[in-house]
């Protein structure tokens, strides 16, 4: 084969939006020994499958951010992660004054430690739970609901708002001629938004003439005139973009970390016994399964060839971290997880002036949860009796999670 | 041009163009690190000493203030020297007792059990150490250090008190502390070492404890148990000895004391393998798994033979006991 040869990949027209959901590893896995750069006809779109062409992409000056269709049908116009220029730095300029790590070392341990406890205490002295809808994701949006100002919204209500949003999200399957191959699927998240909107709306209006100190309420006044506040139709994507992502991840990352550390019982034992270890379980627990696992997209602003693929300009490429932290080129063993594997730096927070701005928050979000949860329940076992699924493509973690310890 | 680096105890090389958490990573030292853009603060560290470049680290990231109080970005700081860290989050070294080097005069050597003897070794200075630490006995002619447990109460300072067991064919027992040790010999001894002692009385609030010696990791025990019941008398304790038979066991005169002394104190020795009328059979940890429904917010205290200390932790565990709370110290073998 020559260079300039491409290799065959009809194999992809054959790949289906559930077997991408079910388990996306095999098919990417050929994408990277194939072709780290390839379009995806399912998709409707080019993918980055390989560490190295994600990280070239995410941090290339030839390419800027865009939001993919399903991404924009569900969050509309302007989210943060697919604006770029002023808009972007803008929204960033808002965002990140509550995610400072000097601002978070402030509050962290008294926002999360309570309710991490709040939680335990409702079901440690059962001898049974199932981790994911009893701990990670209540901590995970109880966390950020209060650091938001969503204190009277119920923890399954935020919830219910983020597993409807992430399923309209990644809605992402494409008909030949460019349609949605599946538009009653954006319906959930249309009437979530709805449901959203019907509640914060009344917020809004409160923190207009009585600002507060929660997130969103800064992010209606800070930086503007006097007098005056953001308009709310330009920081709802956003809030969306909250509302899914940063409600849900740090559960999936929590949840699959303790998969992760089920899977090698001696290394679970070592983290139990010895909580520092807990940050670097949790750095391979989310480079193993990585909760963002292909959410993200970037856009040429010129013809560029990237991977020996030349690109027209204004070509969408979605950023596939998940893969990316799977590539053999990189880790030896990628699908074990593995405590002391080699620390390299991994993409599960992608990378470039996108990465993810809650990384510090939600490494110790998460930290945070899994120390009191070994604290309170050292004999964690997994309940073998009980298997474990994990689902999605977009947004990847297992769905349940039994465990079982003697009381 | 490469520069030392050191965190936590062990050192790397790291090129003066190269980012410290590069260096760290690459030589397998881990450190907490995400972005490595400099933009999301996850490998901000203390630079204890030495200097560094903070090259292109952001001010949001890493304000003035803090680059003052001597932090810094892992992945965007080099090195101008050879510079040492502190992970973020680990306190500062706790202000230890100083280690010393002494020459002790042998001031009894006693016979108290099968195999077993109490050692007691006479200092010129006052000895600074915290309750279940040990010293290190310098084994004459050979060269070789052994570490043996102090049985002492911190105000017990000039005469140490040490329980041996005779370790057939061992440098320093057989050939040694069983075998010629006389009262007035000289000994050259270190200390003292270990972190397993009870935290400061400031922050000991008193909680229930249990304590469990295999052999003679009874010694830290006595000194520890004692302590504990000085500060808080009502406490909760309860003390188990294994040992393999009764003609192993000691100290019962004095440990059955505390039990009349202090209101919450439970003694129970346990015999492995020569059961004998009046004791409990079987292992301690199993004992204590039978007699102790839930540890829960107690603190565990476990000294002796490796697999033992082992078993220790997996039973207080079982009991819900936070690992955090579970102190260890194991009789390792010198050449394990
Ligand atoms: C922190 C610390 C504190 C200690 N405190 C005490 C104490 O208070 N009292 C006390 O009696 N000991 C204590 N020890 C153990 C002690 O330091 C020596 O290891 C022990 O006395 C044997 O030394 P030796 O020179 O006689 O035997 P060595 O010459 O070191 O050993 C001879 C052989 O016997 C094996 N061996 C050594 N120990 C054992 C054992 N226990 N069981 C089976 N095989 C063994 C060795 O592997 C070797 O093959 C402590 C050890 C540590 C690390
Ligand atoms: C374990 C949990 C999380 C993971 C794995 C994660 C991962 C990611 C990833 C991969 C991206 C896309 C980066 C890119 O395209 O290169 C992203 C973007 C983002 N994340 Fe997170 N995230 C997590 C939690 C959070 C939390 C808790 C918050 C907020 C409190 C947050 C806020 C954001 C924002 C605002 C963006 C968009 C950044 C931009 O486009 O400029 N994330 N995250
Ligand atoms: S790893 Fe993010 S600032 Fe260094």
């Amino acid at each position: 084969m020559t260079t300039t040869e491409r290799p065959d990949l009809s194999w992809l027209d054959e790949v289906t939006m559930a077997d991408l959901e079910r388990n996306p590893y095999a098919t990417y896995e050929r994408l990277r020994a194939e072709a780290p750069l390839a379009y995806v006809p399912v998709l409707g779109s080019y993918v980055a499958s390989t560490e190295e062409v994600c990280r070239e992409i995410a941090t290339s000056p030839d390419f800027e951010a865009v939001i993919t269709p399903a991404g924009g049908r569900t969050f509309g116009h302007p989210a943060v992660i697919g604006v770029n220029g002023d808009v972007h730095a803008d929204l960033r300029t808002m965002i990140e004054p509550a995610l400072q790590p000097a601002e978070v070392d402030r509050w962290i341990d008294d926002l999360v430690r309570p309710i991490a406890r709040r939680y335990l205490e409702q079901f440690e002295s059962d001898g049974q739970a199932e981790l994911v809808a009893q701990f990670c994701e209540p901590v995970s949006v109880r966390s950020l609901g209060d650091l938001l100002g969503l204190q009277d919204v119920e923890s399954d209500k935020l919830r219910e708002w983020f597993a409807k949003l992430n399923r309209s999200f990644t809605n992402a399957e494409m008909t030949a001629d460019g349609e949605f191959a599946n538009p009653e699927g954006f319906v959930e998240g249309d009437e979530a938004k709805a449901e959203i909107r019907s509640i914060v709306d009344p917020l809004i209006d409160k923190w207009i003439e009585h600002p507060d100190d929660s997130a969103i309420s800064h992010w209606l006044h800070d930086g503007m005139p006097p007098g005056q506040t953001r308009d709310r139709e330009y920081i709802y994507p956003t809030i969306y973009v909250y509302l899914l992502g940063a409600m849900q991840e740090p559960g999936h990352g929590m949840a699959s970390t303790l998969v992760g550390l089920f899977s090698r019982p001696e290394q679970l034992e070592e983290v139990v016994d010895d909580p520092t270890l807990v940050p670097r379980a949790i750095a391979e627990g989310v480079r193993w399964t990585s909760p963002i696992w292909s959410a993200t997209a970037r856009i040429s602003t010129k013809p560029v060839t990237v991977a020996g693929v030349d690109l027209p300009e204004g070509t969408p490429v979605m950023m596939s971290y998940g893969s990316a932290n799977h590539d053999t080129g990189r880790y030896e063993a990628p699908t074990t997880y593995d405590l002391h594997r080699p620390p390299l730096p991994h993409l599960a927070f992608g990378a470039g002036n996108h990465a993810c701005a809650g990384i510090y928050f939600a490494n110790h979000t998460m930290r945070i949860a899994l120390e009191e949860l070994f604290e309170a329940i050292p004999n964690l076992e997994r309940d073998t009796r009980e298997g474990v699924e994990f689902w999605g493509w977009g947004f990847r973690g297992p769905t349940s999670l039994h465990v079982t310890w003697e009381v | 041009m490469t520069f030392a680096v050191t965190v936590g105890g062990r050192s790397v090389e790291c090129g003066e163009d190269q980012a410290l958490l590069d260096a760290c990573l690459r030589a397998g030292v881990w450190m907490p690190n995400s972005c490595n853009q400099g933009t999301c603060g996850t490998c901000k560290l203390h630079v204890v000493a030495g200097e560094v470049d903070h090259g292109s680290s952001p001010v949001e990231t890493l304000s003035d203030e803090e680059r003052c109080a001597g932090m810094a970005l892992a992945c965007q700081a080099r090195p101008r020297g050879d510079v040492e860290l502190r992970p973020q989050g680990t306190s500062a070294a706790r202000t230890a007792n100083p280690l010393r080097d002494m020459v002790a005069t042998v001031r009894e050597v006693s016979d108290i059990a099968r195999d077993t003897r109490r050692i007691l070794l006479g200092l010129n200075e006052p000895l600074t150490f915290d309750a279940g630490q040990y010293v290190e006995l310098v084994v004459p002619g050979s060269g070789e250090r052994r570490q043996y447990s102090l049985a002492n109460t911190a105000d017990e300072d000039k005469v140490l008190e040490l329980h041996v067991k005779l370790v057939p064919g061992g440098v320093a027992t057989h050939g040694w502390l069983f075998d010629g040790l006389a009262e007035g010999d000289r000994v050259d001894i270190s200390g003292p070492l270990g972190d397993f002692h009870l935290p400061p009385e400031s922050e000991d609030d008193g909680g229930p404890m249990v304590l469990i010696g295999g052999g003679t990791g009874l010694a830290p025990l006595v000194g520890i148990v004692r302590t504990a019941l000085r500060r808080h008398p009502e406490r909760e304790v309860v003390l188990y000895h294994g040992v393999r038979g009764e003609e192993e066991l000691y100290d019962g005169d004095r440990l059955t004391e505390l039990t009349e002394q202090y209101p919450n104190v439970r003694f129970v020795p346990v015999l492995s393998h020569e059961p004998a009328d009046g004791y409990r059979e079987g292992f301690p940890t199993d004992a204590f798994v039978e007699d102790v429904p839930s540890a829960r917010g107690w603190t565990g205290w476990l000294c002796g033979p490796p697999a033992m200390v082992e078993a220790g932790v997996k039973a207080f565990k079982r009991r819900r006991m936070a690992p955090r709370n579970i102190h260890r110290e194991k009789f390792t073998p010198a050449d394990a």
